[in-house]
């Protein structure tokens, strides 16, 4: 075992990966430095061929990525801040999502686009998105937002050997998180959830780090309140299965994500949890969701993003209501 | 085009320094957890703002680049420089009213807004100008980005279709030869930005960056160019950034230490010392007057340091009442 953080944990399955596939490369700006350290130090391991400074060209970067994905390769596209997936919409939403289905499943696009996501340093409307909801809403991409190091690397892993397009956000607050890395080799499974917390009266369902809030609430509200937390760690495929599992425990599931209320996340898990678990709710899905508004910086973008009063709310609220007869 | 006279020097010279003020203000803010979010210091690139903006009417359109995070272009347009203070205090005074922290809105000076995604004024500067030219009042839009800036294909479009139908948009491309850890000789298939400007039938010229006067008089005629309705130019200016990418990011080449002397070679080309310089050999400046300045500018930055802290936070229960107009 050895302590890594989580940019490190997401570098180190880079390098293994590149190690073992000759087709694996990095491309993006600023990659060799890595401004959020992600790629830092694979350029002095497999040199600058295999990790590309390229022009800033957010087209032409995601466009290569899809082509060289189509012809043989797998690319780690790295948009730098998940924002910027905007700007490289065709390339990632049109072309990397539907290739392979708008010809009948004969090309297929093994690629994983990178990207530092989410809120918590006020960066304001173009550099504080987690564009989930988008990518979820864009069948034939998959979707992975991992909350801790030990995730972060077995889903890295799995995304990069993955024969699909996968986008990958990482949070900018779970940067500096530690935690122990066995040494041997292991892989998590896209579209596995894990049970962050066990509990019996709420159920909570969150990604990346507003399962770190979910776990502070929970830890806040034990001596009143069992809460079970479930870390999604990938949107597409998404772990119905564990969220019913739990929700038929509990009877009660507040939903935590960091993207947008409308049409978001916690939207279409709530409508799943009620077309398969209706029956065994005792109180109506809540969600705890960004503001419908563009993300506002500085001092106010605590007033757009879900704080922790708010989850916490949520879950007494959730723990204390029910149906009316 | 417009002979500058002497009080022009001085104004201009005196905008060179708060250039330098403010920013040296906001880099000092940064070191001290003061600022909200991000600052790109403009050291460096003070002459091309304060240059190119000098004796542009006031409704004409600027868009700045991020350096400075719009500093020596408003500054140069009249606009009073506290609102950035204040602005990356996150005060509803600034000049984004707080909500960003960074991004400059100046609309009474022709200064709409700007984005976050780099490159993405080319188009929206093709706009400014269509709407101007449609208006007739005889306004240009003068857009600002860096090399990194010129490579996204927004550049392409924005060239081709503003030649095309002779749009009053003159880009001025800041060359500092960075776009954040990345080296523009090893991404850009051409030496010089400015020969791109020949594949859109437009005028390309390249300028000393660190000359405000060699900027102006290229910007000028630019300007003309476009209100006289023959169209779009673009102007290279060759710069550098003294400091790194942002504050507190390490200042490195790819991965390498960028290197000390080049960083000094061009410092001893300083826009502010070589502008100082010459209007002292002109004698516009005397040793006396430079100090004057000096301390004047020292003070403005004091009080817009005060105003920024003791202005207000924007009232968050307004937000929701802003995502769509009335
Ligand atoms: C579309 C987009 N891509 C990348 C970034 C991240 N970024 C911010 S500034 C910058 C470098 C810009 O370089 P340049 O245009 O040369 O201006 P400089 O900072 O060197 O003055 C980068 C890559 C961004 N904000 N937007």
């Amino acid at each position: 075992m050895k302590e890594l953080s989580y940019w490190n944990a997401i570098s180190e399955a880079i390098a293994e990966e590149m190690k073992r596939d000759e087709t694996v490369f990095v491309i993006g700006e600023n990659v060799q430095e890595s401004p959020f350290l992600v790629t830092k130090g694979l350029v002095q391991q497999f040199g600058p061929d295999r990790v590309m400074d390229a022009p800033l060209s957010e087209l032409a970067i995601a466009g290569a990525t899809v082509g060289a994905a189509m012809a043989g390769y797998r690319p780690i596209c790295d948009l730098t801040f998940a924002d910027f997936i905007y700007c490289a919409a065709d390339e990632v939403l049109m072309k990397a999502a539907q290739q392979y289905f708008s010809h009948n499943a004969k090309v297929n696009v093994p690629c994983v686009f990178l990207g530092v996501a989410g809120a918590g340093f006020g960066n304001g409307p173009e550099h504080s998105r987690i564009p989930a909801a988008m990518v979820m809403n864009n069948p034939g991409l998959k979707l992975v937002m991992p909350s801790t190091p030990y995730d972060a690397k077995g889903l890295m892993k799995a995304a990069i050997r993955d024969n699909n397009p996968v986008c990958f956000f990482f949070h900018k607050k779970c940067m500096p998180m530690k935690q122990e890395i066995p040494d041997e080799e292991y892989i998590i499974p896209l579209g596995v959830a894990d049970v962050k917390r066990v509990g019996s009266d709420v159920t909570v369902v969150a990604t990346s780090y507003m399962v770190h809030l979910a776990l502070e609430a929970a830890k806040n509200l034990e001596d009143i309140i069992s809460v079970e937390v479930i870390d999604l760690r990938s949107l597409v495929p998404l772990d119905i299965d564990a969220i019913i599992t739990s929700v038929k425990k509990t009877g009660r599931v507040v939903v935590v994500d960091e993207d947008t209320e409308c049409c978001g996340v916690a939207a279409e898990i709530g409508q799943q949890i009620m077309e398969r678990a209706f029956d065994y709710l005792d109180a109506p899905v809540a969600r705890v969701c960004a503001a419908n508004m563009p993300i506002a910086g500085a001092a106010m973008e605590k007033y757009v993003i879900p704080q922790l009063a708010q989850v916490q709310n949520a879950i007494e609220a959730a723990a204390g209501s029910g149906f009316s007869a | 085009m417009k002979k500058l006279g002497k009080q022009d020097l001085l104004l201009m010279y005196r905008n060179l320094v708060r250039t330098r003020k403010f920013d040296e203000l906001n880099i000092r803010m940064a070191t001290e957890g003061k600022l909200l979010t991000f600052y790109h210091s403009c050291q460096g690139h003070e002459a091309i703002g304060v240059g190119a903006c000098t004796g542009l009417r006031k409704d004409d359109y600027l868009y700045p680049h991020h350096r400075g995070h719009g500093l020596s272009y408003a500054i140069a347009k009249g606009v009073n420089p506290r609102e950035c203070i204040a602005e990356h205090l996150g005060r509803a005074t600034g000049w984004g009213g707080g909500i960003t922290g960074f991004h400059t809105c100046v609309p009474e000076f022709g200064i709409l807004g700007v984005g976050a995604t780099i490159g993405s004024g080319f188009v929206l500067s093709v706009g400014f100008a269509l709407a101007a030219k449609k208006r007739g009042e005889g306004q240009i839009t003068i857009m600002f980005t860096g090399d990194g800036g010129i490579q996204r294909g927004q550049f392409h479009e924005a060239a081709n279709m503003a030649s095309v139908w002779k749009l009053p948009v003159v880009w001025v491309v800041e060359n500092n030869q960075m776009a954040w850890f990345t080296p523009y000789r090893d991404t850009s298939a051409v030496e010089d930005i400015a020969t791109l400007a020949a594949s859109y039938n437009m005028p390309g010229e390249i300028v000393d960056g660190m000359d405000v006067l060699a900027v102006h008089t290229a910007v000028q005629k630019a300007v003309e160019r476009a209100r006289s309705g023959e169209g779009p130019s673009l102007i290279e200016c060759k710069t550098y950034r003294y400091r790194s990418h942002s504050e507190g990011r390490p200042d490195v080449s790819h991965y390498l230490p960028r290197s000390k002397e080049e960083i000094a070679k061009w410092k001893e080309r300083d826009p502010v010392k070589l502008f100082e310089e010459k209007l002292l050999k002109e004698k516009v400046l005397t040793k006396a007057l430079i100090q004057k300045i000096s301390q004047e500018c020292d003070a403005e930055a004091e009080e817009a340091e005060t105003f920024g802290f003791e202005s207000p936070f924007p009232d968050p229960s307004n937000l929701s009442k802003m995502v769509y107009a009335p």
